[in-house]
């Protein structure tokens, strides 16, 4: 079998239809992560007269989301090899995590259908996967585990609440117990960063800048942040549970304003 | 016979073509007996969010975002059916509010979130009869999110799918307050 397997030969079946990156990131109208588009962004909440569409196109991309993450964290207990390239003990958490989206990706299924929306309605990039391609275990780990599964925490907790004041509690609990297992996988990703990196700061600052690229591809149009204006809130609780810093926690937050500012001008 | 003007009639930033989707209009109209009317339909390319609206009752003239009319597994390109789906929507509200059962009704910019979607779902399950509705769980949702997620509302959801033509402005009225009432 061979080792860092390519995003385009991901086996799905007729349901699926895929959209490049190229296409995403060449749509004249401004690329768009939930239904939601460069224009007007605002707090996903079921309060907007298109709330409950928005978030049914999100819960689509958590479930083509969850797919990639099992791919990816399968991936990775494949692609390196024990002891040389990662511990054991890191891989045993990889194959935990699988277990774990496998299960996402059965919740999410059945989300959808209570949402009513059908397997492939929307599109599906392969942007997270790509970033499971990393050659280097560290940054793959970081890119993963702490930028997508950090994105992950920001998404599971948005829908909860979505959830929560719609009255819905099919949604907010599915979301809730999701939310605790990205915040157990990016707690992985923060403690195996640190292990990995104890004696070589190059690599740590290497894997902390692809961090920062991935953070920022999901960043655009200031899909996530913490003003009223993103749709997507960063949560600031669950990201401090998983090990990040007040100080990382912030740059996310400005990466996002920035984002938006760029789109604005 | 209705006639169908697209405005644009040609596209730059989405593969839509202006002839299928007048052609689309002009079945939809057919199917929903619309006779001898002038319909223009506005199309804003530029968003691809999903908003549409009736901007004018008499001439009839439909104004749209893109976005309503996309294929959402090929953004930019059109989606047949949601077009139709989009286009007999608002053109049921103009013959519903045509009708003297309606007269009550709120103006359009008046009409509360739960009320606008207790029409539509009304509106979508006599389209799904006419073959031209298809997302009776989409509707569901949506419903529910305006009215409850409970037994009373999935019961609501049920008569106002499921009666065509057969209704009247103040019984869509009394069956949405009825279950915000139930929920408080």
């Amino acid at each position: 079998m061979r080792k860092i397997f390519p995003a385009e030969e991901l086996a799905r079946d007729s349901r699926f239809v895929r959209q490049s990156n190229e296409d995403r990131m060449n749509d004249p109208r401004g690329a768009r992560v939930g239904g939601s588009t460069g224009e007007k962004l605002s707090k996903l909440t079921p309060n907007l007269p298109n709330g409950p569409d928005r978030a049914r196109a999100l819960m689509h991309g958590i479930f083509v989301g969850e797919i990639q993450a099992l791919e990816g964290a399968g991936r990775t207990c494949y692609d390196f090899e024990t002891t040389t390239d990662v511990p054991f003990a890191m891989k045993l958490d990889m194959a935990r995590q699988c277990w774990d989206e496998a299960r996402h990706c059965e919740i999410s299924v059945a989300l959808a259908e209570h949402m009513g929306t059908e397997i492939g309605e929307f599109a599906e990039n392969t942007l997270l996967y790509q970033a499971a391609c990393n050659p280097d275990p560290v940054l793959r780990l970081t890119g993963v585990n702490r930028a997508l599964e950090g994105l992950a925490i920001d998404v599971f907790n948005t829908m909860k609440e979505f959830g929560s004041i719609a009255g819905d509690p099919v949604l907010e609990f599915c979301e809730d117990w999701m939310l605790a297992d990205e915040v157990t996988h990016v707690k992985m990703g923060s403690d195996w960063l640190r292990e990995l990196t104890l004696n070589d700061k190059e690599r740590l600052t290497k894997a902390l800048e692809f961090q920062k690229v991935v953070d920022r591809l999901f960043s655009f149009n200031g899909f996530r942040g913490e003003d009223d204006e993103n749709p997507i809130q960063l949560t600031r609780r669950f990201r401090e549970l998983a090990g990040f810093s007040d100080e990382e926690i912030d740059d996310i937050a400005q990466m996002s304003r920035e984002a938006a500012a760029e789109t604005v001008h | 016979m209705t006639e169908i003007q697209i405005e644009p009639n040609s596209f730059e930033m989405v593969f839509f073509d202006a002839e299928k989707i007048a052609n689309l209009a002009s079945e939809v109209a057919q199917i929903l007996e619309l006779g001898d009317e002038q319909i223009k339909l506005r199309i804003d390319e530029t968003s691809s969010m999903g908003r549409s609206k009736v901007e004018s009752y008499e001439p009839i003239i439909l104004a749209v975002d893109g976005g309503a009319f996309e294929n959402t597994q090929r953004p930019r390109y059109l989606g047949e059916t949601r077009t139709s789906e989009t286009i007999a929507r608002l053109l049921m509200r103009i013959i519903d509010r045509r009708s003297p059962g309606f007269a009550n009704a709120p103006e359009d910019d008046l009409l509360d979130l739960p009320l606008r979607v207790a029409w539509d779902t009304y509106t979508a399950g006599r389209l799904n009869h006419l073959g031209l509705s298809t997302q009776k769980k989409r509707r569901q949702y949506q419903f529910r999110n305006r009215h409850g997620f409970s037994d009373a509302a999935d019961e609501a959801f049920t008569f106002l799918w499921g009666s065509p033509n057969k209704l009247v402005w103040a019984d869509i009225e009394r069956i949405s307050v009825g279950c915000r009432i139930a929920l408080v």
